[in-house]
């Protein structure tokens, strides 16, 4: 390697770890918050704000039980100061909520916010298409298309109102998939989560639109505890998307998020996430903790498909994961995961086999830069009652610099013989003879990146609906542009 | 009483030296692994450590009709009865003594406890420029009333230049069970080549548990065999360690278990210089109600540029209940590097049986000689012809058919 070439990947590689995060600012709006730390008191006052209903307060106070005696988890290969729960803020929701009906009283400084995000609740959505859920902090904010949707029997609202309007379908169906007690998070999630949105697609309906959740984290020093409850009755169909950004501060933030996906039989949902949470800066200081829970259930003949696009977050720790129940049904998972600076991602899938001829597909491509670590951590399990059941899985990594890792830790699990179950897994870096390919023909250093990249990439990036997928391709550029070969 | 009790009163009678002793102490503080420990968590030892084995019990004799039986018949032969070294070859260049102390780096429970105990096994030391044509043969016989518990604890020392080829097995002659823990530690210097066969075809009371170290340096290459056919219960920790640059590291793994056999092969490939080479292949076929565990770790460390890693495992489940758990790990602290692994669960092929059986082949013998195809990528790998036939013996007597595989 010459010297001129040595010095351009040092400027590149510059660049790249110099990439400022965009969405880093902060909006002054008045909010209602409540004193820091937590306690059963907390949690009855939570429950209060929202009018619950007792259940719901038994509900949370018994995830509260359960997770006081609970430990945080020390399995996943990443190194953070555990954050201290009594200096966190619980509750916050912007003083000021908007009906839906006019949008234009909405606080100008709101507004303001998501143009700036890029989110306009209005006209562009309706030439987009898509209807849009804001959670910002811990409260849902707007609601777009309710009525719309509506029409065709959807129900698509903030889930504090679904536990007001439709108690029955939450009641039945909250924590079926992931049960309080799952995990250290989803305990303090269950106990504790003030808003998220919920979704109801009625038998036999496609969902005529887009369904998206913005979320935003806005008040210094609080947490993030959003739950997403979506169930795809009979032979009904879906897209969902889910977007996130938060401000810059020097402060580790908590995000801890619980999603449900419930597929009845014959039911398709594809979830789609553009994670971009504040990830601290290129000294590792502050950006958030991803702690989230992500779980779906297929019911015969039933599909769900992650798809996700993660560059955000200090730690990222999130595994989502299809139960395929019914016999035919399908699970896959898309994923990209880029670390920079000094981010840390712990990511993977579980698919768990339980019918008949059930199949999963898991594509997880890592792309790690700068002094950052990823790590794939997937399980795979057949059980003995699986038959014909079927799994692929493939995951590679590219590191780009040499002071980054990349790690793959599969668990598979087969107790049935006549599943077929295949994995494979690559780390490289690109290629010296690539680049060079592409410099031979003309394109530039930068540009033949961008080019493999997102070659490297397009299989994950294929499954992302259109307003997505350039989202996802400007943010993997920003996040890369200009790397070593 | 359980296995940890009479490993506690054997300690007292041994009289430990103070270093020893703490080193005892340590393994007593957690005891044997339980599930809960992630490098254990396919694996149970709890049955096993509950039964009321004696420790290191000796007093057995061996005959020549027992060596003959299990040996490869190959020049040089290594036997030890009971732990005694009862035999062995002179050879110029190489020194063979029963035990010597020496010290591990190891920290796991079952190591530590090999560390602080064991008292038997052998010691090899091959000077300089030695090159030792034929294979050695190793030959580890027990045969106890009680069910027993044994330790053996070798060294190697491969001296530069050196080559050098090893077969081990491990024989129990008695009805009742022997549970042996084995490790084996092998520093292989500068340019020097060291092939190691582990025969692991116990009678069905035999427990296995096999450490074994390899510290290499550079330019030196080494190939370690397992070959997994008997015994109860078999655990594989199989550690290398590349300390030079322009290693080469290859493990070759083939298991065919049938009945209630249980076999784990736990292998850690540690580049921690550049420009070094790592190859794995691990083939399992799984019969009966058999459970096979893989786990296989790559680790590359920083500033180990230039490393061309490579793993598979490949499986098959040809009966009901067989089940495998597989864990191919990769942990990447280097970007020039090229690593790889692959893992794959399944079946024999439907057309390709069809074909056969269309051609006048009969079920039975069709799906060995696919078996035997399947196993054959690693088996072609053994370099030393008695090895390859005796696996080749070995796969069609589990699979009940009368086939000459050695085509």
């Amino acid at each position: 390697m010459s010297a001129k070439q040595k010095q351009t990947e040092e400027e590149l590689l510059n660049e790249v770890t110099s990439s400022e995060y965009k969405y880093g600012f902060t909006t002054d709006i008045e909010s209602d918050t409540i004193p820091k730390g937590l306690s059963e008191e907390v949690v009855r006052i939570i429950s209060a704000k929202k009018n619950e209903p007792e259940w719901m307060l038994d509900y949370r106070l018994k995830a509260y039980k359960a997770w006081l005696e609970m430990e945080e988890p020390e399995w996943a290969n990443i190194k953070y100061t555990k954050p201290n729960y009594q200096e966190i803020i619980y509750y916050s929701a912007p003083k000021q909520k908007p009906v839906l009906d006019s949008l234009d009283d909405l606080d100008p400084e709101m507004k303001k916010m998501f143009d700036k995000l890029g989110i306009s609740i209005d006209e562009q959505n309706k030439l987009a298409n898509v209807a849009v859920d804001i959670v910002m902090d811990s409260v849902s904010v707007a609601t777009s298309f309710k009525e719309t949707l509506a029409e065709k029997g959807i129900i698509f609202c903030p889930i504090s109102d679904a536990i007001q309007e439709h108690p029955e379908l939450v009641k039945k169906y909250l924590g079926t998939v992931v049960p309080a007690r799952d995990n250290f998070f989803s305990a303090l999630n269950s106990a504790v989560f003030s808003d998220g949105s919920f979704c109801y697609i009625p038998k036999g309906v496609k969902c005529p639109m887009e369904l998206s959740t913005y979320f935003r984290i806005n008040e210094a020093g609080t947490g993030q505890f959003e739950r997403t409850l979506l169930i795809a009755d009979e032979g009904s169909q879906v897209s969902y998307l889910e977007g996130c950004t938060a401000p810059m501060r020097d402060e580790n933030q908590l995000h801890a998020a619980v999603v449900e996906l419930i597929a009845m039989d014959d039911a398709d949902i594809k979830y789609s996430t553009v994670q971009n949470w504040y990830p601290g800066n290129a000294e590792g200081v502050g950006g958030v903790f991803n702690f989230v829970t992500k779980r779906g259930i297929c019911y015969k003949n039933a599909k769900i498909s992650w798809t996700q696009v993660e560059t955000g977050s200090a730690i990222t720790w999130k595994y989502p994961s299809c139960i395929l129940k019914g016999d035919n049904s399908i699970g896959e998972f898309f994923s990209v995961a880029v670390t920079n600076n000094f981010q840390q991602a712990d990511t993977g899938t579980k698919m768990i086999h339980l019918g008949k001829n059930t199949k999963s597909t898991i594509i997880a491509k890592g792309i790690s830069a700068g002094n950052s670590n990823g790590n794939y951590r997937g399980l795979v399990r057949i059980t003995k009652g699986a038959t014909n059941s079927r799994n692929f899985s493939q995951c590679d990594s590219l590191l780009m610099g040499d002071k980054c890792g990349s790690h793959t830790f599969p668990y598979i699990e087969v107790k049935n013989n006549s599943s077929k179950v295949e994995h494979e897994a690559t780390t490289s870096k690109i290629g010296e003879d690539q680049i060079f390919y592409c410099n031979q023909r003309g394109i530039g250093t930068e540009e033949a990146i961008a080019l493999i990249v997102n070659g490297y990439c397009k299989d994950v990036l294929s499954q992302l609906p259109m307003e997505f997928a350039v989202e996802a391709k400007k943010l993997l550029e920003i996040s890369l542009e200009g790397s070593v070969g | 009483m359980g296995l940890i009790e009479n490993i506690k009163s054997f300690s007292i009678i041994e009289n430990l030296s103070a270093e020893k002793n703490g080193l005892f102490q340590s393994f007593l503080a957690n005891g044997f692994p339980t599930i809960k420990q992630e490098d254990w968590k396919y694996t149970s030892l709890k049955k096993i450590v509950a039964n009321d084995f004696s420790v290191e019990g000796n007093g057995v004799t061996v005959s020549e009709e027992d060596i003959k039986k299990y040996s490869l018949g190959l020049q040089h032969k290594i036997v030890f009865c009971g732990g005694n070294l009862i035999s062995k070859p002179s050879i110029d260049g190489v020194s063979i003594s029963a035990f010597s102390e020496f010290e591990s780096q190891n920290k796991d429970a079952i190591s530590v406890l090999n560390s602080s105990l064991a008292k038997k096994g052998f010691t090899i030391k091959i000077a300089k420029n030695t090159v030792v044509e034929n294979p050695i043969e190793i030959l580890f016989f027990t045969s106890t009333k009680q069910d027993n518990f044994v330790q053996y604890r070798n060294n190697i020392d491969v001296g530069e230049n050196s080559q050098i080829k090893f077969v081990e097995r491990i024989q129990n002659l008695s009805d009742s069970k022997c549970f042996v823990n084995h490790f084996t530690q092998i520093n292989i210097r500068k340019n020097a080549k060291v092939e190691y066969n582990k025969i692991q075809d116990n009678n069905e009371n035999a427990i296995l548990i096999d450490n074994m170290n390899l510290y290499q340096q550079q330019d030196s290459s080494v190939i370690v065999n397992t070959l997994i056919f008997g015994g109860a219960f078999t655990r594989n920790n199989l550690n290398f360690e590349q300390n030079g640059s322009n290693c080469d590291s290859n493990m070759n793994g083939i298991s065919i278990l049938d009945n209630n056999q249980f076999a784990d092969n736990h292998t850690f490939m540690d580049h921690k210089q550049p420009h070094c080479r790592s190859n794995e292949m691990y083939k399992g076929i799984y019969l009966g109600d058999s459970k096979g565990v893989f786990n296989g770790k790559i680790m590359v460390r920083p500033d180990a540029q230039k490393i061309d890693a490579f793993q598979s495992n490949n499986n098959l489940l040809l009966s009901e209940n067989a089940t495998i758990d597989s864990k191919p790990q990769l942990e990447i602290y280097a970007d020039d590097v090229k690593c790889s692994h692959g893992c794959t669960i399944g079946q024999l092929d439907d057309d390709a049986l069809f074909y056969m059986r269309s051609r006048g082949i009969r079920e039975k013998e069709a799906k060995a000689v696919l078996t035997y195809a399947f196993a054959s990528e690693a088996v072609n790998n053994f370099t030393i012809a008695e090895v390859k036939k005796l696996a080749q013996k070995r796969i069609a007597e589990k699979l009940h058919v009368d086939l000459d595989f050695n085509l």
